[in-house]
């Protein structure tokens, strides 16, 4: 199983109601939009299909084609992150050759590779930094869903902050668990899972669970690096943090929709490399920051300085 | 917000002094990017000193995004992968400089298709959402590109657009430069076309006047009284003609003096240039950190 998420911040100057997080995932007429009230407001679009036949990248570099279908959906949470996700079981084909498009649409979401290939490596070719041109993007199959919401003319666009999208790719192969994230330059991230059995539905919500925090980490400790605490005058640095405080602090509810089956590979990533521990950290700092700034404007000394 | 850079003369030193905003506002802690439109000559790469793409990028530039075949435009962080050492620092404080360069050997666009549009939508979209400052280098002229450009704000009504015309000091760039605003086939006809409301779109163009020569600079230091009192009266016409043709002090946003390292070559003045090689002039600087900051003050924006 490979997939990308793709996560970014809804353009809307403040949380939506779940009533527009439906009406901007209706993206397919007749089927419904999901929505969960607890523990956090999450909505979701119903399953799209892509058709694909492309290159699969692999980390040998063999050229491997692979036809048949991409299944991606929409999903809007706390009214207030986009995500976009799309993922595909690739498997052996049945023939050499490419067959009628009535094959591939009767498997959603399964690519068959045409002719020979090794799943571990498509697997390293798929989480490779520069995945060759014309190859299955998954990732750009995600970002037009994301396109769809944020493009939304019942968006106001006014963002409390600007922040870039995360990229979170992931491949889901059989074996012994086991749980590696990597960190790649321009937002992108990697995850290499291996599970009994990494064909359970609930393996993609996973993904998109952990890419959501991962988006919120990141997310913060940007809005921390530019308010510069310590740096600039101390009122300035807490009018900086606010926007954390007023719109992505409450969002933090690590494996809230995660299977129990799955709830391991969370655990494993709390262990190393903390996600919750580094969060906390980060949530006290900007607290403590925002906290010792209003006393001090209370008390008449706005001086800068910590 | 995105912010549009256009002229109708070639050689205004549109690219050089809308790359030097954009480096201001990222040194003032912005988070920007600089968006390589003109189609016909990419060479904005120079101007950052990323010899990869000096010509334009061999990888899936800003021409090949629109014509849908890359996913995502080849995109460059300055300060990573700058050849001027100066630059590969970047500085406590300092937020994203981001460039996304053109195609080598570039090329134009057939006709505005409605496919080429929404990828343009797309794109424009997509770094509002990431970068407090998005500069757009338009082509010179009635170009293709500020077609595009038009047509696809138009669709964008709850993002933020500027538009900036750069021209020079003297009689011709002024008549041109509102020539190209408010003339036959401009801006505000072509954007009408497009849907936009010509006197909401007046509002958000500002003009930039580029090597401007001061009355009271260097350069003039050695001239005869005669000489300087001719210049004053010269300088003293244009401010008239600007102003008949609204090119006048209230739609300028600023100006940049002539700096003779510009007029040798065209990149990024760092304060080091100012300080440390003394090469290039203080004035300058202070110029472009005015029109950075201006550039996004909505005071300086306000209806006429
Ligand atoms: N303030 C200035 N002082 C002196 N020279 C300048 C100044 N600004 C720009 N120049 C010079 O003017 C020339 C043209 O500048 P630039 O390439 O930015 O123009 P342009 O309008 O983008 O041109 P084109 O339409 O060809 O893209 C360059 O050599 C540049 O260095
Ligand atoms: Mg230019």
């Amino acid at each position: 199983m490979v997939g990308e998420v793709q996560t970014g911040l809804l353009q809307n100057s403040g949380e939506i109601p779940d009533s527009l997080s439906t009406e901007l995932l209706a993206l397919v007429r007749g089927e419904r939009v999901r929505v969960f009230r607890r523990p956090i407001a999450y909505a979701v679009s119903p399953d799209r299909l892509t058709g694909v036949d492309c290159h699969l990248a692999s980390a040998s570099g063999a050229r491997v084609r692979g036809v048949g279908t991409v299944l991606s959906r929409a999903s809007v949470t706390g009214g207030r992150l986009v995500q976009g996700s799309s993922q595909v079981r690739v498997t052996r084909g049945t023939s050499n050759r490419r067959l009628a498009w009535s094959h591939y649409m009767a498997r959603p979401g399964v690519v068959e590779v045409v002719g020979k290939a090794r799943a571990a490596d498509l697997a390293g070719g798929f989480t490779l930094d520069a995945p060759p041109a014309e190859s299955l993007d998954l990732g750009a199959v995600s970002a037009r869903f994301v396109d769809v919401v944020q493009s939304s003319a019942r968006l106001d666009r006014r963002a409390p902050f600007r922040m870039a999208r995360t990229r979170f790719r992931w491949t889901a192969e059989p074996g012994e668990p086991d749980v590696r994230l990597q960190l790649r330059g321009d937002n992108v991230r990697t995850l290499r899972l291996t599970l009994p059995d990494p064909f359970a539905p609930g393996v993609a919500e996973l993904c998109e669970d952990l890419a959501l925090h991962d988006w919120l980490l990141t997310a913060l400790i940007e809005i921390v690096r530019r308010a510069r605490p310590g740096s600039v005058a101390r009122p300035e640095a807490a009018a900086r943090l606010a926007p954390a405080i007023d719109h992505i602090l409450h969002l933090w509810m690590p494996a809230a929709r995660v299977q129990d089956s799955l709830l391991h590979v969370w655990e494993s990533l709390e262990h190393r490399p903390g996600f919750t521990r580094q969060w906390q950290s980060l949530v006290n700092r900007v607290r403590d920051h925002v906290t010792v700034a209003l006393l001090t404007v209370a008390g008449g000394d706005g001086r800068s300085g910590d | 917000m995105l912010i549009f850079a256009i002229s109708d003369k070639g050689g205004t030193g549109r690219s050089v002094t809308s790359g030097n905003i954009v480096y201001r506002r990222s040194l003032q802690g912005n988070d920007v990017c600089y968006v390589d439109f003109d189609f016909g000559s990419p060479t904005v790469g120079a101007i950052f000193s990323i010899s990869e793409a000096e010509r334009g990028t061999r990888r899936g530039g800003t021409h090949r995004y629109l014509q849908g075949e890359v996913a995502e435009p080849h995109r460059i962080d300055i300060w990573a992968e700058s050849d001027r050492e100066g630059l590969r620092v970047k500085p406590p404080g300092a937020g994203q400089l981001v460039l996304y360069p053109g195609d080598e050997g570039g090329g134009e666009f057939p006709t505005l298709t409605e496919e080429l549009l929404r990828q343009c939508v797309r794109l424009f979209s997509r770094l509002d959402e990431e970068f407090d400052l998005v500069m757009v280098d338009l082509s010179a002229g009635r170009s293709f590109a500020a077609h595009l450009a038009l047509a696809a704000t138009a669709r964008l009504p709850g993002v933020h657009s500027r538009w900036l015309v750069f021209h020079r000091w003297t009689r011709q760039h002024i008549i041109a430069a509102a020539g190209l605003v408010n003339g036959e086939r401009g801006l505000l006809d072509v954007g009408a076309e497009h849907g936009h409301d010509p006197a909401e779109l007046a509002d958000r163009v500002r003009f930039v006047r580029t090597a401007v020569l001061e009355q009271d600079s260097a350069e003039l230091a050695g001239l005869r009284p005669t000489q300087l009192a001719w210049l004053n009266d010269c300088d003293r016409e244009l401010r008239e003609l600007s102003a008949r043709h609204k090119v006048g002090r209230t739609r300028m946003l600023g100006k940049v003096p002539l700096d003779p390292v510009l007029q040798w070559r065209e990149q990024l003045i760092s304060d080091e240039d100012v300080l440390a090689s003394q090469i290039a002039n203080a004035g300058t600087v202070a110029a472009f950190d005015d029109l950075a900051k201006k550039v996004v003050d909505d005071n300086a924006w306000e209806g006429l």
